[in-house]
């Protein structure tokens, strides 16, 4: 793992500068089934292929983004500031 | 042997004038200035260097450049050196490993005559029955198993570093290639870097003595006064950073490349790629290959023209291509006869004046001719050499011998690519050159010289010249006059290379399976042709099955040595085309010393803003997390006492300290919180616990209302970072308006706490701190001690007090004001030992120590914090699945019934049985006995069953106790 990451605040870093936070997915109203909450909560996609995931620039910026990476190849196709 | 040096030649390294002195198995060995300990013990008559992993066989110099497993020593107290690379140091202790009691006379090469007991994958087959012996074999086997000894009473050095580079263009390799792509690549104004594994730039150059021709206006130059002409050309150039006896180990995702320089690791990032790796030579596969006397053809050149060894008196160069002619040419030179050259085309293309010059001086000329085996005991005593028909087969009866005491090899040469297949490129073998070839390069990854499987002067300059310009412009696309430029030396390389492989004819592969002759394939692991032939007729027929099945290329060369010829012999056997593709190459590419990856040694600790008032006050200090922190001044129970009789002051700098402010803060807080804190009114204090989505608590901590739309939040110590990610996660992507700022580093914290902590603070503050003015669970801004102040009353134990937070440059005014304030008062500092007891008494959990990653507020005894009649919070509809299966655990405090001391980690034990486990315990002198906190069975926390606590074995009867053990009204707290 040493990819490289575009933080959109401060551009392009080494990936050790950042934390991962996961798939981004969204999180369902509280009136969904439990069988849905359970699948929010406990399953995630694992996908090999283009992912979209949440990245926090811990050592610089301090913001989160999203970044849309390849996880077969670790290529980052792009990064944007959810809005 | 007598000292086999020659006179002084311009070429070469060493200082003649300049000895130095080492010892090599106690004994001691002369040496000349710039000697590697090879180049050292072979001038010193030492022919014999190592002994086999698996045969114990004498094995001698063959590489001579660090590519082999022959010279492994141990180096001051170091296993595994490589004797040919790592040059002499005055006084240096060598020793010879894997050998018993000598290299000369190993007992354990008696193996070699009981190899029948060691086919291929022994390990799978023998030593199986009859089962009584195994316990003795594996004895034997295990001492004699592995390479050098690691000294397990070392003491570790230290001295390794990171260092971390960016650059446009790293170019690796420092030969011909290398020097060209450099100079072009920094000729076009990029920064580049070129980094060479050897201490001076050159590659092979320097080692060669012969002249060159068609290489523009330096033709006629020689081998080595070319590569000084290179090398000071491209370190006058101030763009170039040149790192030397550097190694690229592996190469990684980004650009990222990882270099060794010494105890260097250098985490080099580089936008573009130039691999100008070389290639080396190895072994052919004949009988007795591995014999001391074989060595490779470079590795004479450098023993001559490097060191002035005499690597023999009398040679046979065996060879497919010029290089063996200029090589039996340079032997003449340096005064040693060559008996013979052995050359395996059956018509040599061109110069057959050389070809007389060489009969002249009575060197035997066998074209069409290949080796069949090396004879001798311990040493090559000659070599038997066999004519090839027409299909390049042996006629073994023909067969020759030829006395000599040394016998070249420059038969098979291979990229040194492992880096191309790190950096995106594949491998992909090519059967006119008979090597595996860089193919299909990512677009920012370029390759020059030997590497491209052209072992040819002038063809590797023009690719050095060519990559440097493509790097160079994919990176300066405005610099258009390259363009032309590239086209004109595309064409110029096409013809060279064209040339070269028309002309190209791979040495003929000899060697059969069913001889009992030992023919090497991998001389790390001891792996013969018999042994590869054997594991394709078991079944193991692909190279990737066989490599792990035989474990050729697994040694210390990793595969340098045999990864070719493996995949060829796999391949004959299987009867199948040969793999088209190497087996992978991982970095890393050379072995890297743990100490290199670990870098400096480090740990940071986090100091508070008043650390060297506690130094001098004598504080015992103990590391929490990363924050160093007082223990004890004196004693936690004597510190106990004055907080509870009198008055303490503690540190509580190390809490998370954050401000939320902006129109949503309280909608954010409402968010996150189990809480409610819309609802809190400013200037008050609301105790809050977060929960992630399946409502386990992850933090907990004070929140303050400082007005309607900032809030100061604490958090627990060292968890202040995630709480920040947390907050601002949850409002990323969201309408929320506020913004988080971490305060922690910027405020310092005290807590004043004790009966007469009132008397000490008010004497400092104008504030009002009467309980009817500031009550228990206000916060105020004041001024303390000239210092502007956050005051939050708050007890966590359980004494009137105030946390009072101030700019962490005044924290020691105000830490000395309240001393001096205090002293009438008998005030102490206390620390963090007796704040574990204080607030055990008042059963305050601490998030993190009593609870752990499956706790929730409903079982962790903080029901009342959860408010299940607000909004959507995180954490709420877990919770609310937990309250619908009921509790099954609770966090309760207990009471040890007799004398005796919990601690946490105990078991909890119910019925006799484990049932849960204590979370934190201490002697309280207020109770007189050990109180604490205990995970334990729902019907045993109601407080009807009764259950013990197993304390080294023994179970000790606890109760549960309901309420706090001390002050369980809170009076004091709100007094």
């Amino acid at each position: 793992m040493s990819f490289l990451l575009a933080c959109p605040n401060c551009g392009e870093r080494s990936v050790y500068e950042f934390r991962s936070g996961g798939e981004f997915r969204q999180r369902p109203p509280a009136s969904v089934s439990s069988h849905e909450w359970a699948r929010y909560l406990y399953l995630r996609k694992n996908e090999a292929g283009e992912t979209t995931e949440w990245w926090y620039h811990q050592l610089g910026c301090r913001s989160w983004f999203l970044a849309v990476r390849d996880t077969r190849t670790n290529l980052v196709k792009e990064t944007y500031e959810h809005d | 042997m007598s000292t086999t040096r020659l006179p002084p030649h311009p070429a070469h390294v060493i200082d003649h004038e300049q000895t130095l002195t080492f010892s090599f198995a106690g004994e001691r060995i002369q040496a000349r200035a710039g000697d590697t300990i090879a180049s050292a013990l072979y001038a010193a008559g030492r022919r014999t260097f190592s002994r086999s992993f698996k045969y114990h066989r004498p094995r001698g110099l063959l590489c001579g450049a660090g590519q082999c497993p022959n010279c492994l020593m141990n180096v001051d107290g170091t296993p595994s050196v490589r004797a040919c690379t790592e040059p002499v140091r005055q006084g240096m202790r060598v020793q010879p490993q894997n050998a018993w009691p000598s290299l000369r006379y190993d007992l354990l090469s008696i193996i070699d005559r009981f190899d029948w007991l060691l086919p291929i994958g022994f390990y799978y087959k023998t030593f199986i029955r009859p089962r009584f012996f195994w316990p003795l074999a594996e004895k034997f086997l295990r001492r004699a198993a592995g390479l050098g000894e690691i000294n397990t009473q070392a003491k570790p050095k230290g001295g390794y570093d990171h260092e971390y580079r960016y650059t446009d263009i790293t170019v690796v390799g420092g030969g011909p290639a290398g020097l060209t792509a450099a100079h072009e690549a920094a000729n076009l104004g990029c920064q580049v870097t070129l980094i060479d594994d050897q201490p001076k730039l050159g590659g092979h150059l320097r080692f060669q003595t012969g002249t060159y021709d068609n290489i523009g206006e330096q033709s006629g130059l020689t081998g080595f006064a070319l590569a000084r002409s290179l090398r000071e050309r491209v370190t006058s150039q101030p763009n170039i950073d040149v790192l030397s006896s550097a190694t690229v180990f592996g190469g990684y995702e980004g650009g990222l490349l990882g270099v060794m320089q010494a105890k260097r690791l250098i985490h080099l990032r580089t936008q573009r790629v130039i691999i100008a790796t070389g290639s080396h030579e190895y072994p052919a596969v004949f009988t007795n290959n591995d014999l001391p006397g074989v060595m490779l053809g470079s590795g004479v050149r450098r023993l001559l023209h490097l060191y002035g060894v005499q690597p023999g008196t009398r040679a046979v160069v065996v060879c497919h291509d010029d290089t063996g002619w200029t090589l039996a040419d340079e032997l003449l030179d340096s005064g040693i006869r060559v008996a013979a050259v052995v050359d395996s085309r059956y018509r040599l293309p061109d110069a057959p004046d050389s070809v007389e010059q060489l009969q002249r001086s009575g060197v035997e000329v066998l074209t069409s001719y290949a080796i069949q085996a090396a004879r001798g005991t311990n040493h090559v005593e000659g070599a038997l050499v066999v004519p090839l028909d027409a299909q390049r087969n042996p006629f073994p009866h023909a067969s020759r011998f030829i006395p000599c005491d040394l016998i070249c090899l420059s038969t098979d040469r291979t990229p040194t690519a492992a880096l191309v297949a790190q950096s995106g490129g594949e491998l992909v073998y090519d059967a006119t050159l008979g090597q595996t070839l860089p193919q299909q390069l990512p677009p920012q990854v370029f390759c020059a010289g030997d590497v491209t499987g052209i072992h040819l002067l002038p063809a590797t300059l023009v690719q050095g010249r060519l990559a440097g310009l493509r790097a160079a412009h994919s990176l300066r696309a405005s610099e258009t006059s390259a363009s032309s430029h590239i086209q004109t030396l595309q064409h110029e390389c096409e013809a060279l290379e064209q040339e070269y492989r028309r002309h190209y004819e791979p040495y003929p592969q000899l060697g059969h399976a069913w001889t009992s002759k030992k023919q090497f394939v991998c001389v790390c692991e001891d792996i013969t042709h018999k042994d590869l032939a054997q594991g394709v007729a078991e079944g193991f027929d692909e190279v990737e099955t066989l490599k792990r099945y035989s474990t050729f290329s697994m040694g210390p060369c990793q595969g340098r040595m045999c990864a070719t010829s493996s995949a060829r012999i796999c391949a004959r056997y299987a009867g199948a085309e040969l793999a088209t593709r190497a087996t992978t190459a991982r970095p890393p590419v050379t072995p890297v010393p743990l100490g290199v990856l670990a870098g400096r040694k480090h740990q940071p600790e986090k100091h508070t803003p008043l650390h060297h008032r506690h130094i001098a006050l004598g504080a015992e200090m103990m590391l929490l997390g990363s924050w160093k922190r007082p223990y004890a001044y004196t004693t936690p129970s004597e510190e106990h006492q004055a907080v509870r009789e009198r008055v303490g002051i503690i540190d509580v700098s190390t809490l998370g300290k954050l401000e939320v402010k902006g129109k949503d803060a309280a909608r954010l807080l409402d968010k996150v919180y189990t809480h409610t804190f819309s609802t809190l009114r400013v200037g008050r204090i609301r105790y809050g616990v977060m929960c992630d989505d399946s409502g386990i608590i992850i933090d907990d901590g004070t929140v303050s209302r400082l007005a309607d739309d900032h809030f100061f939040l604490t958090t627990t110590t060292g968890n202040v970072e995630f709480v920040e990610q947390w907050l601002k996660w949850w409002m990323a992507g969201t309408d929320l308006c506020a913004h988080v700022t971490n305060m922690t580093g910027g405020l310092a914290a005290m807590n004043i706490a004790g009966p007469k902590a009132r008397q000490v603070f008010s004497q400092l503050t104008d504030t009002d701190l009467s309980s009817e003015a500031f009550s228990y669970m206000a916060c105020r801004r004041a001024t303390v001690a000239g210092a502007p102040a956050l005051l939050l009353r708050i007890g966590f134990v359980g004494e009137t007090g105030w946390e009072i937070h101030v700019p962490a440059e005044c924290g020691e005014q105000v830490w000395d004001a309240i001393m001096a304030a205090g002293a009438g008062f008998q005030i102490i500092p206390f620390g963090v030992g007796a704040q574990r007891i204080l607030r055990l008494e008042k059963k305050h959990v601490i998030v993190g120590q009593d609870t752990d990653a499956l706790s929730n507020p409903l079982e962790a005894d903080m029901e009342w914090v959860v408010k299940f009649n607000k909004d959507d919070f995180i954490g709420k509809r877990g919770l609310q699945a937990i309250q619908e299966r009921g509790p099954r655990h609770k966090l309760v405090g207990f009471a040890l019934r007799d004398s005796g001391m919990a601690e946490g980690g105990q078991a909890v034990v119910v019925n006799g049985q484990p049932a849960g486990r204590v979370a934190s315990a201490a002697f309280s002198p207020t109770a007189g006995k050990c109180v604490g906190l205990a995970w334990v069975p729902v019907e045993v926390a109601s407080g009807t069953s009764p259950f013990q606590i197993r304390i080294n074995g023994t179970d000790a009867q606890a109760d549960v106790i309901d309420d706090a053990f001390y002050d369980p009204q809170g009076e004091r707290l709100r007094s």
